[in-house]
């Protein structure tokens, strides 16, 4: 049993499916650089593809061990050093560095220090892991027979990956899924294989050709099937909140009306709940992610937030030091960086998205649309830029006064970086101003509300430190995250004391909102504001630059708090996001930090992209309502998709498809009568009896190891009540036992063979 | 295995005369006879294994009646002497010369009863006539007649009072196989048929000596073809590689295995032996030639068992398939 084994492990199927593991091991060096910096993947790739080779091989580890040696060496001067393998610069210092480097890391593993292991030395044992994992993909394969582990735990890594970080997996998966196919009923042939081997029916494994077809045929048509198949928008909600709230516990019920998520202009309203829409409302081509800043509000009315507009025209538009609306003082430390944004078609804002501090637009890069139909632009030029400095909306006019939809523009910005000190430290008074507008409050806002706010802040002593508190509230209180569901208050309620002391339940709105008016109450200026988060990374555009993706569905809104001397800093109190502003702590300051700030110390790119919400009454996005489903919470597109009509096409193709499987050897055996009818010569005898074995076989009459042709050919006469076979053998055996000629008595033979196709066919 | 009873397979006209012969003494043991006369076609011995009364005798005596052949029969006993087998030289006073008296080993046609009764001396003088078709007496080395065909028989070795041949030795016969009790109907035949007379007597020649050696050489012409050869040689071949084997058939086994497949073609009236006709013949030829390890002695492996299991494994040669 061992010799045959040793044969088989050569055989062409097991070649096969070690390659196509290997693909599957590609897939997982594929989405690497899109979640981590780690470059060069193609090294990687040839690294594996090379340890792959050497293994299938079989070459002794004495040999096969050094080889792996070198290769990585050269994989590891090809990375880190520019210089040529060959050259004394190239592989031997870099054999020398990575012998030091070794050292220097193993010291550093045994005293456990494994964050400062060196780049280099990663990359070496991250080349060890895929020259082990090619040794185990080969074991798995040629041993043991069993690669559906492998290919499980590919379709759960890319499928979290592309379901938790911004790698697009939806080619990988079908890729992995036809590969996988292909593995598995390979993999099962060979087992069948050996099944017959062991009963004595075949000696050796082979590829067998009607498997193959039936495989990739069957593949074939499931990918183009699932591919084209129409798919339900996922039941769940993304899972990242979904986790959230499975861990923080199911909400109560509530009432309210209907509306659909997006970015709404009438906030003097609030509450209700909405069901979530997918469309996409603008692209941002940007260095890294950031709440997109449409403008903020600030008086609140006990049902919604209003403003005060109080415009500013930037004709120049942002000259240097020409802003109409500051955020910062100069003491923020701020990093310049530039933004495109694309809106969708049928999208139409007449005013700009920013994320941080607006400093200039770029005039050339404007592209827009007027409602007026066959407009000359140039008409419209130039555009005119209102600055409201009460909001930060910056709304464009045409020069005739038409409304604009901007299409298209650049910006430039200031990303800015807040010192924590500096919050801690800022003691100065409030303008006049600021306390003016912010810190307004209905004069019906229940007493509680101010109670507790000074419950909640009692502890704290700066401004940042109460901030941070009254952020934390809601989440150190199990307020939940709800989209459905929400009431709107009656008109003698306050929209704030429902959420805080009734419902404890809602999205956005009912955080910022109850976060500003807490924060007012104990006399600190806040002012709401209301944009998109940042969206899904989509792409990778290179430079440092990605593509992002903004919907309806990231519609939100938040808090920005005053500090005097820093300027205007947001805060994130909804539950599930997580603040998009980057803190920094310096270095000499006492380490007692609030704990409720770390979780603020780094920007979050997982922002979920879905939950939020405002409530939207929304004439600006003129898209179909035809495709929406009324009353149900999903976007239900797969309804269109079950028109009676599609349905029955379907129907009808997949009983074509099975027709032709059930008879696909009718279909083969009319073709080899054809065939040999055309090419009726003597010597395709015995070719046309070769083939005649084959069609048996495939038929599921094959022929056993041991049994002869006479008996074969009686059993088969027997099963097909003919006489045929058992002639036509006797023809064959003189043939080809007996050293004679072919008898050249082709007529009757090929009829004989018909009669035995035609049986099998009837069968 | 298939049985093949229900098939008449002789086509050539002598044989399937002189295997009527037979059969008019022999009932219902086609498929020996056949056997029989394939190993007297292709040269070769056989020995019967099987208890006393079945029928041996009448056998082969049937087949050298129809062969009108010279015929003999040696009783080995325990004292039976080589010379009693070969024939020994006496002294004849009237020419004052040793005169040769031929032992009953100098026949066309010879019983070899129970030769498992007798010494390994006497076996070993019997078994070197088989294969060398000549003995040896007085330091002279003499001819026997052709054609020469041995039946032997000896008693299943289970019995008491038996010298069994050496394995060696039983790679001499040709074929080795049982007859067997027949049916009740067969038997109630049998009686019918003797109750007169035994059919024995009316047994007349259906050939003469001169038309089995030509046939002889016929068969010798019959066409094998090397895929043939080579399937003899695997499946001897997978004789000496089964685990339950000691020892395996030798190349004398693939010999045998040709020649009988040679004969028993022609019996068929076919010129080419096909991969049926060695299957078919192989477990008679091979089972007596192999050697069991204790191993399979002890799970009470049989031979018949082994040698079934290679010819089942040994694929027959088929098509492009040989190519391989």
């Amino acid at each position: 049993m061992k010799r045959l084994n040793g044969q088989q492990s050569f055989s062409i199927t097991h070649l096969f499916i070690y390659v196509l593991a290997f693909l599957l091991l590609w897939e997982w060096l594929r989405p690497i650089p899109t979640v981590s910096d780690t470059g060069h993947i193609d090294v990687f790739v040839w690294f594996a593809f090379f340890s792959a080779v050497l293994i299938y091989l079989r070459f002794p580890f004495k040999v096969t061990l050094p080889a792996l040696f070198v290769g990585t060496i050269f994989c590891l001067n090809f990375i880190f050093t520019q210089e040529s393998f060959f050259s004394r610069e190239g592989g031997l210092e870099t054999l020398r560095i990575f012998v030091s480097d070794v050292i220097y890391n193993f010291q550093l593993i045994f005293s456990w220090e494994l964050a400062s292991l060196t780049n280099s030395f990663r990359t070496f044992l991250l080349f060890m892991l895929l020259a082990l994992i090619c040794y185990l993909l080969y074991f798995w394969i040629f041993h043991t027979k069993k690669i559906f582990f492998f290919l499980l735990s590919t379709v759960i890594y890319i499928t979290v990956l592309d379901t938790f970080t911004p790698v697009d997996a939806s080619m990988a998966i079908i890729r992995i899924i036809v590969i996988g196919f292909f593995i598995l009923t390979l993999l099962h042939m060979l087992k069948v294989q050996e099944e017959e081997k062991a009963i004595k029916r075949k000696s050796g494994t082979f590829i067998s050709t009607s498997w193959m077809y039936t495989l990739i045929f069957m593949v074939l048509i499931a990918t183009a099937v699932g591919y084209a198949a129409p798919k339900y928008e996922p039941q769940w909600s993304d899972p990242v909140p979904t986790l959230q709230r499975y861990v923080l516990g199911e909400s109560g019920s509530g009432t309210g009306s209907i509306n659909r998520v997006g970015y709404g202009e009438d906030d003097e309203r609030l509450g209700g709940g909405f069901i979530q829409d997918h469309n996409t409302v603008f692209y941002a081509i940007a260095p890294d992610s950031s709440y997109w800043r449409g403008e903020s509000k600030h008086e609140y009315t006990g049902h919604g937030w209003t403003s005060e507009p109080l415009e500013y025209e930037s004709t120049s538009l942002f000259e240097e030091g020409n802003v109409d609306y500051y955020m910062f003082f100069d003491s923020v430390e701020v990093e310049e960086r530039e933004v495109r944004i694309m809106m969708e078609e049928d999208v139409s804002f007449n005013h700009l998205f920013y994320p941080g501090q607006l400093i200039n637009v770029n005039v050339g890069s404007i592209a827009f649309d007027v409602e007026v139909d066959n407009a000359n632009m140039e008409d419209h030029l130039p555009l005119t830029f209102m600055t409201d400095a009460n909001s930060g909306k910056i709304t464009s006019y045409s020069r005739l006064e038409e409304r604009v939809m901007l299409k298209e523009y650049q910006l430039y910005y200031e990303y800015p970086m807040f010192s924590l000190n500096d919050l801690r430290n800022s003691t100065g008074e409030d303008p006049e101003r600021i306390q003016e507008l912010y810190l307004q409050l209905p004069d019906d806002l229940p007493a509680r509300v101010g109670e507790l706010a000074e419950e909640i802040i009692a502890d704290y002593d700066n401004r940042y430190d109460q901030a941070v508190a009254v952020e934390q509230f809601f989440s150190e209180n199990d307020f939940e995250y709800e989209t459905a569901n929400v009431p709107i208050p009656d008109d003698g309620q306050d929209y704030v004391d429902q959420f805080l002391f009734e419902t404890q339940y809602g999205y956005c709105d009912n955080y910022s909102t109850a976060m500003a008016v807490l924060l007012r109450s104990v006399g600190i200026p806040t002012r709401w504001v209301k944009g998109f988060t940042a969206g899904e990374e989509i792409e990778e555009l290179g430079g440092g630059m990605n593509r992002y993706e903004i919907s309806n569905s990231n519609a939100h809104s938040w808090v920005e708090v005053y500090f005097p001397e820093v300027g205007w800093v947001p805060f994130e109190p909804t539950q599930g996001f997580s603040n998009n502003v980057e803190f920094y702590e310096e270095e000499e300051e006492d380490l007692e930090i609030d704990v409720g700030s770390i979780e603020e110390e780094e920007s979050d790119e997982e922002t979920p992209d879905r939950d939020d919400l405002l409530p939207e009454f929304d004439d600006m996005l003129e898209e179909s309502e035809e495709a929406m489903a009324p009353g149900t919470g999903g976007t239900p597109t797969s309804e269109e998709w079950f028109t009676p009509k599609n349905v029955i096409i379907s129907i009808v193709i997949l009983i074509m498809v099975m027709l032709f499987y059930q008879n696909q050897n009718k279909f083969q055996n009319r073709y080899f009568i054809m065939k040999y009818n055309l090419l009726g010569k003597d010597e395709k005898f015995m070719t046309a009896y070769d083939r005649l074995l084959w069609i048996l076989e495939n038929e599921g009459l094959p022929r056993g190891e041991g049994e002869t042709l006479r008996e074969y050919a009686s059993r088969v006469d027997l099963v097909l009540s003919l006489r045929a076979m058992q002639q036509l053998t006797e023809a064959y055996e003189k043939v080809y036992y007996g050293g004679k000629e072919a008898s050249g008595d082709w007529k009757k033979q090929k009829s004989q063979w018909e009669e035995i196709i035609k049986t099998l066919n009837k069968h | 295995m298939r049985s093949r009873s229900e098939q008449s397979v002789v086509r050539e006209p002598q044989v399937a005369s002189m295997i009527e012969n037979v059969e008019k003494v022999v009932v219902g043991k086609r498929k020996e006879i056949e056997l029989s006369v394939i190993a007297l076609l292709s040269g070769g011995h056989v020995l019967l294994e099987d208890v006393p009364g079945v029928g041996k005798t009448m056998l082969v005596r049937a087949i050298a009646k129809s062969l009108g052949a010279n015929f003999k029969r040696i009783q080995f006993t325990p004292d039976l002497l080589p010379s009693d087998v070969t024939g020994v030289s006496v002294f004849n006073q009237k020419t004052m010369e040793f005169q040769f008296r031929p032992g009953p080993i100098m026949a066309n046609v010879v019983l070899a009863d129970e030769i498992n009764r007798t010494s390994p001396k006497t076996q070993a003088a019997l078994l070197e006539a088989l294969e060398e078709g000549s003995v040896t007496t007085d330091g002279q080395t003499r001819e026997l007649d052709s054609p020469f065909f041995v039946m032997a028989t000896q008693n299943p070795i289970e019995y008491g009072g038996t010298y069994p041949l050496p394995e060696a030795q039983l790679d001499r016969f040709l074929f080795k196989f049982k007859i067997g009790y027949p049916t009740k109907q067969e038997e109630l035949d049998v009686l019918n048929r003797v109750e007169k007379k035994h059919p024995i007597e009316g047994i007349k020649p259906v050939l003469t000596l001169a038309n089995l050696v030509e046939m002889q050489k016929k068969v010798v012409d019959v066409y094998v073809d090397e895929t043939v050869k080579r399937y003899i040689i695997n499946l001897v071949n997978s004789t000496r590689k089964h685990q339950s084997v000691y020892l395996g058939a030798s190349p004398r086994a693939s010999i045998a295995l040709m020649k009988a497949a040679q004969a028993y073609a022609y019996i068929q009236g076919r010129d080419f032996v096909v991969p049926d006709d060695v299957k078919y013949l192989a477990p008679y030829t091979l089972q007596h030639r192999i050697l069991l390890n204790s191993d399979a002695k002890l799970s009470n492996q049989t031979n018949e068992r082994i040698v079934q299991d290679v010819i089942d494994q040994v694929s027959i040669p088929v098509g492009n398939e040989t190519a391989r």
